[in-house]
């Protein structure tokens, strides 16, 4: 299995507009063409968003490439969450305030899972790659992150 | 500042743009080189960054760095380079438009030679003082300053400290430069007009209730027929956002059609979300992203 570290940031409600700015140069330096990395973009901030929402104010965002995917973990400090806190469809559009973002990002996402409990939820995001990339120039190994648990 | 027909986001900015930017913060003063920088880097443009005098190149590259993420790579290839107005136009010691204008010409055929795709220039207006420079002059340049961009291959913000210059002076720079840029990214601004709200920057968690206050604000007049809500010029849109938007236009019943002009991406975010249901919503997207 090919898993290369492409991002780690820590962040909180300041930092999401840098962070989309990151992911994006860094989802593009992947490979991840257009309209896919703008909807990248979108469904990981929907998470980032959640846990600076829900999570206690802060979370941590890390970026793999992995086995032509790219693979979004987004871990926060909050209550946790289950996939039952996202809407199995989506409200009218004069109905309703939230639950909007997380079922946007499953919708966008080729997968989401989420995991986690007390200590807070953690859910991976995977956006499959058209082409895949069997080198990273320039791009620093790290430590598998393994795979994400299945629903 | 108030936003106006010629504002964007740094994000938006591309080759053949002349635009002001301005700041009073010595924080927020590296956000939009930073931005500025990590877009050309990405797009195949070298980007000069002509900063502070008092400002050292390592300094700079580390405050910029800080923000926009690491370019070490670039800066020893020579993709990024750190230089002043002084040595712009050395070996002259006096600033004149002309000598400025023919050295930034050939600063862009240079990158295009380097195999470039253009040239971006940032530059600190410190330098006006710092050469001893009259401002009227410097004025004077930046309105003549158009035949630098037409080619579409060279791209500059000129970025001015409000602490340093007056407040007159920076008026007359921003309404004189073809762009003005907002003054830290992930902003949201919004700019109304007869019929018409234009939103610019990012729409997300934070700037949320500004982008619903801005789209309610343009659909209470109820002044029937039409109204447009122009995001052509609004770099992120959130699902918070859309559904705010797409709930506003559902409700907006003043209106027989709200018209919402907008890129691709954002089109497919407010389908995805539900727009087919709101009767009065007519989707006009853009054939290409700015």
């Amino acid at each position: 299995m090919t898993c290369v570290l492409l991002l780690d940031m820590f962040f909180t409600a300041g930092d999401l507009a840098r962070l989309r700015r990151c992911l994006t140069d860094t989802a593009r330096l992947a490979g991840l063409a257009e309209p896919r990395r703008g909807e990248f973009v979108l469904a990981v901030h929907e998470v980032t968003g959640n846990a600076v929402q829900h999570g206690g104010g802060r979370g941590r965002a890390r970026l793999w490439y992995a086995d032509g995917a790219l693979r979004c973990r987004v871990t926060d400090d909050g209550p946790g969450f289950t996939d039952a806190a996202i809407p199995a469809a989506l409200p009218a559009p004069d109905f309703g305030e939230d639950g909007r973002g997380l079922w946007l990002a499953r919708e966008l996402s080729d997968r989401l899972d989420i995991t986690g409990g007390a200590g807070g939820a953690i859910v991976t995001l995977e956006f499959y790659l058209a082409v895949t990339r069997r080198d990273t120039p320039g791009l620093a190994s790290a430590a598998a992150p393994g795979a994400p648990a299945r629903r | 500042m108030q936003a106006d027909a010629h504002t964007l986001a740094v994000d938006q900015m591309r080759l053949g743009d002349h635009a002001f930017a301005h700041y009073a913060d010595d924080n927020v003063r590296w956000q939009v080189p930073a931005v500025f920088t990590q877009r050309g880097l990405g797009r195949g443009e070298k980007v000069i960054i002509m900063g502070d005098p008092a400002v050292s190149a390592d300094e700079a590259y580390q405050r910029l760095t800080a923000f926009a993420g690491p370019a070490e790579q670039a800066r020893a290839r020579g993709q990024l380079v750190f230089s002043s107005m002084r040595a712009l136009i050395h070996p002259d010691s006096t600033f004149t438009a002309r000598r400025q204008m023919s050295r930034l010409r050939e600063e862009t055929a240079r990158a295009r030679w380097e195999g470039y795709a253009g040239l971006r220039t940032f530059i600190d207006m410190a330098w006006v003082p710092d050469l001893g420079m009259d401002v009227d002059a410097v004025m004077r340049r930046e309105k003549t300053a158009g035949g630098l961009f037409t080619s579409r291959r060279y791209a500059e913000i000129c970025s001015y400290d409000r602490r340093n210059f007056s407040p007159g002076v920076v008026e007359d720079m921003r309404v004189s430069h073809p762009v003005a840029l907002l003054e830290r990214p992930g902003q949201l601004e919004a700019w109304h007009s007869a019929g018409e709200v234009h939103l610019i920057g990012d729409g997300d968690l934070l700037t949320r209730p500004q982008f619903h206050d801005a789209v309610q604000a343009a659909l209470a007049a109820r002044a029937g027929g039409w109204v447009l809500a122009d995001l052509s010029r609004l770099c992120f849109m959130s699902a918070g956002c859309a559904g705010d938007l797409l709930r506003l236009i559902a409700q907006a019943d003043g209106y027989d059609r709200v018209v919402v002009r907008c890129s691709g991406l954002h089109a497919s975010t407010l389908r995805h979300l539900g727009a087919a249901k709101v009767g009065r919503l007519v989707l006009d997207e853009l054939a290409e992203d700015r």
